[in-house]
């Protein structure tokens, strides 16, 4: 049986150049946002359990809990919105097709009746406010002529809806049934965000021309702006109200958040200027804000949350992140029990069981990562180019990298562990050994090679092709001799490694199927491992070497016993959404793994 | 595509008489012919070990079980094994003669087909019995 222990969520997925949208409840502590297809609920005092929704088929733009907490209403670029329930499993209460684009922006009505989504359409359907539970319209939306970026509810009588958009303009509505009544130009830019403040008097619209401005909420009257001293030198994405309706926090393009104190005759005075950059870079544009309870949650676009605390306001702040792309591989650094997990967009992330986000290691050689081995005292890398980059690492930090040249596009890079100079690469010809950074050779195999991997002691190499044969070598100095042919896989091999005591070694291919080997005498060691439905990512050994765990594209892993039939194994379902594509054990009880859903898991294994 | 008179009268002695665990029938020379029978103290592991890895077969089980409400209880499951790695011409001929065999054999509750061992473990068997 395996149980999940602990999850280390991604980050919300950010785009260049527009805020994104971040919402909360208050009550119980937790803060949503969305990553892909998936809506993802995060406890701020339990960051290690975070609950998924994955039932959208498009990815998910936004995500609000009703205001007496009991749904969540979350909306997708293919224009649908979904009500679903915060307990129970999350069961759907109804969705509508509200959109015939993209939606940028929900929010529900203060009662708790009406949700008036906004975003990108054709024509008429830019705007649309119905009832939760029935979908039908309420109020005629014309006005904007553009991607309408975000709206708001007024949460006192008289009702008003606030809608802004990429056309400059701030247009009022007021109903129910809801009326355009009129239009603010105000704006010489997008115009990002607006919202009413809680006590519903004012509401500030806040736009990529770098101004806060500030209006009378039942009249649409300006009242008065953000004051220009210490403004904001970049676009504001996002702002967000003090629960007392005194204080904003806004978010902008120049790496800075500002909380500013807003006064009754309605102008904006900088309280305090909260800057949070790391490198400098443009990864700390700051795109999304929120202000719950005591916290001022920041998103940065390179996916950095950080929690300001209002009662101190210059204490550093408690940051923490993920990876907001499919992570491909994942390494447990042995005598630190610290783990590794890469994507495909160069992002290394370390995580520590127990704790969560440790650090990311960024290099600005490496733009991009397909395969990552990594030992103790070194990360070996290899991207989309020719290159393999090999990154010393001391403590944590990275030294300088080198790279070698390997001739084309590295399928797969393999480490002998015990002599970590000596590397194996495969490309599509042939495989290419590595001392250090040099080539040592490179041998032409003949058949286009998949997977391939080196003994510890880097004696012996195997190589999978395409055709499904294992071909085993022996190494001696540069040259390679074949000394066995293995065919049993139906499919491309997809990855092989040997078992930590060296006896065995497990292959799995791209159908569906894996097999253990017996190292001495080449003979099947493990049969019909075939308990997945999909092509085979990832293998895993546990350092006793009695169990193998697979990863596979049908979102399963499945863990079986040497020694036991393989029907009398362990199956974790829905492991990631989207596919599982990297897996290591972390000791003999505990597996971690991760997946297109950009989140790693950890499970505990239990014996029934 | 004929059917040996050998086959229902094991069928039915294991019907009535519960005298074999199962049994593993076979195509021979345009007939269908009983290969191979297992005793009552047989398992389901020694069942799944009789069939060949690349041919097909067709085989009915006797699964025993005791339901929630504590009764001992007994489904008769058919099974059609096509394994991917056997022939297409063998694939061919036991799926159009299996309706017509499975016909003969009066009493069958479940079947299930598999293409590999994984689909006929015993999970698969418990889940469909309950």
């Amino acid at each position: 049986m395996a149980q999940l222990s602990e999850t280390y969520a991604c980050a919300p997925s950010t785009e260049r150049g527009r805020g994104i949208l971040i919402s909360g409840d208050p009550k119980s502590n937790s803060i949503l946002y969305c990553n892909g297809r998936s809506v993802l609920i995060r406890y701020l005092d339990r960051p290690l359990h975070v609950h998924v929704y994955g039932e959208h088929g498009y990815p998910v733009t936004v995500a609000r809990y009703s205001p007496n907490g009991e749904w969540i209403a979350s909306a997708d670029v293919s224009g649908t919105v979904r009500i679903w329930g915060t307990h129970n499993e999350f069961v759907l209460k109804k969705d509508f097709k509200v959109l015939s684009g993209r939606i940028d922006d929900l929010q529900w009505s203060a009662d708790g009746m009406r949700i008036v989504a906004c975003g990108d359409g054709k024509g008429k359907s830019l705007v649309r406010t119905f009832m939760w539970d029935s979908g039908s319209t309420v109020g005629d939306f014309d006005g904007h002529s553009r991607r309408v970026l975000s709206c708001d509810f007024k949460p006192t009588r008289p009702f008003r809806i606030v809608t802004c958009g990429e056309d400059f303009l701030v247009n009022l509505y007021e109903g129910p049934p809801f009326k355009f009544k009129l239009s603010i130009r105000d704006h010489s830019n997008f115009v990002n965000c607006v919202r009413f403040s809680p006590d519903g008097n004012k509401f500030i619209t806040v736009s990529s021309d770098k101004k806060g401005l500030i209006y009378d909420a039942k009249t649409g009257d300006k009242m008065g702006e953000f004051s220009s001293e210490d403004g904001h030198t970049g676009s504001i994405y996002a702002v967000s109200w003090n629960p007392d309706s005194k204080q904003v926090l806004t978010v902008s393009a120049d790496k800075s958040a500002k909380v500013w104190e807003i006064s009754e005759d309605g102008n904006g005075k900088v309280v305090k200027t909260l800057v949070c950059s790391e490198t400098g870079a443009v990864e700390d544009m700051l795109v999304g804000c929120l202000w719950q309870n005591d916290h001022l949650i920041t998103v940065s676009l390179g996916g950095i949350i950080n929690i300001f605390s209002t009662s101190d306001l210059d204490q550093a702040p408690s940051s923490f992140s993920g990876h907001m792309k499919n992570v491909t591989t994942l390494t447990v650094l042995k005598n630190n029990q610290k783990m590794l997990s890469s994507s495909y967009d160069g992002i290394i992330i370390r995580w520590i069981q127990g704790v969560g986000y440790s650090g990311k290691i960024i290099h600005k050689d490496i733009p991009q990562i397909k395969c990552l081995v990594a030992v103790e005292e070194e990360i070996v890398t290899s991207g989309f180019d020719n290159k393999v980059w090999r990154i010393p690492l001391s403590d944590g930090e990275c030294g300088d990298a080198e790279y070698v040249d390997v001739g084309s596009q590295p399928m797969d890079v393999s480490l002998a562990i015990s002599s970590p100079r000596l590397a194996l690469v495969s490309t599509d010809s042939g495989v290419v050994l590595l001392n250090g950074a040099k080539v040592v050779s490179n041998i032409k195999l003949g058949f286009p090679v998949t997977a391939c991997a080196i003994a510890p002691d880097g004696s012996e190499a195997i190589v999978g092709g395409r055709d499904g044969k294992l071909h085993i070598y022996s190494v001696s100095g540069d040259t390679l001799k074949e000394e066995a042919v293995l065919e049993k896989h139906r499919g491309a091999i997809t990855v092989i490694e040997y078992s930590p005591d060296v006896s065995m070694f497990a292959s799995a291919d791209g159908f569906h199927e894996s097999v253990v080997w017996d190292r001495a005498s080449k003979e099947v060691k493990l049969n019909n491992m075939l308990f997945h439905t999909a092509r085979l990512n990832c293998l895993a050994w546990s350092p006793n070497s009695t169990l193998v765990a697979t990863g596979s594209l049908d979102t399963c892993v499945v863990i079986y016993e040497i020694g036991k039939p393989a029907s009398s194994r362990i199956t974790i379902k829905h492991a990631h959404l989207g596919g599982v594509y990297g897996l290591a054990f972390i000791d003999d009880l505990n597996v971690v793994s991760s997946g297109e859903d950009a989140s790693v898991r950890v499970w505990r294994l239990t014996q029934e | 595509m004929a059917v040996h008179d050998d086959c229902k009268l094991k069928f039915l002695e294991l019907k009535a008489k519960r005298n074999f665990r199962f049994i593993v029938f076979k195509i021979e020379n345009q007939q269908v012919v009983v290969e191979k029978l297992g005793g009552p103290s047989e398992t389901y592991d020694d069942f799944t070990a009789s069939f060949p890895a690349d041919e097909c077969r067709y085989a009915v089980y006797d699964f025993d079980f005791i339901t929630e409400e504590n009764c001992q209880k007994s489904k008769i499951f058919f099974i059609a094994w096509s394994p991917d790695s056997s022939r297409v011409r063998m694939k061919m001929v036991y799926a159009s003669s299996k309706d017509r065999f499975k016909r003969e054999l009066d009493g069958i509750q479940f079947e299930l087909q598999a293409t590999d061992p994984s689909e006929m473990s015993l999970d698969i068997v418990k889940a469909r019995a309950f």
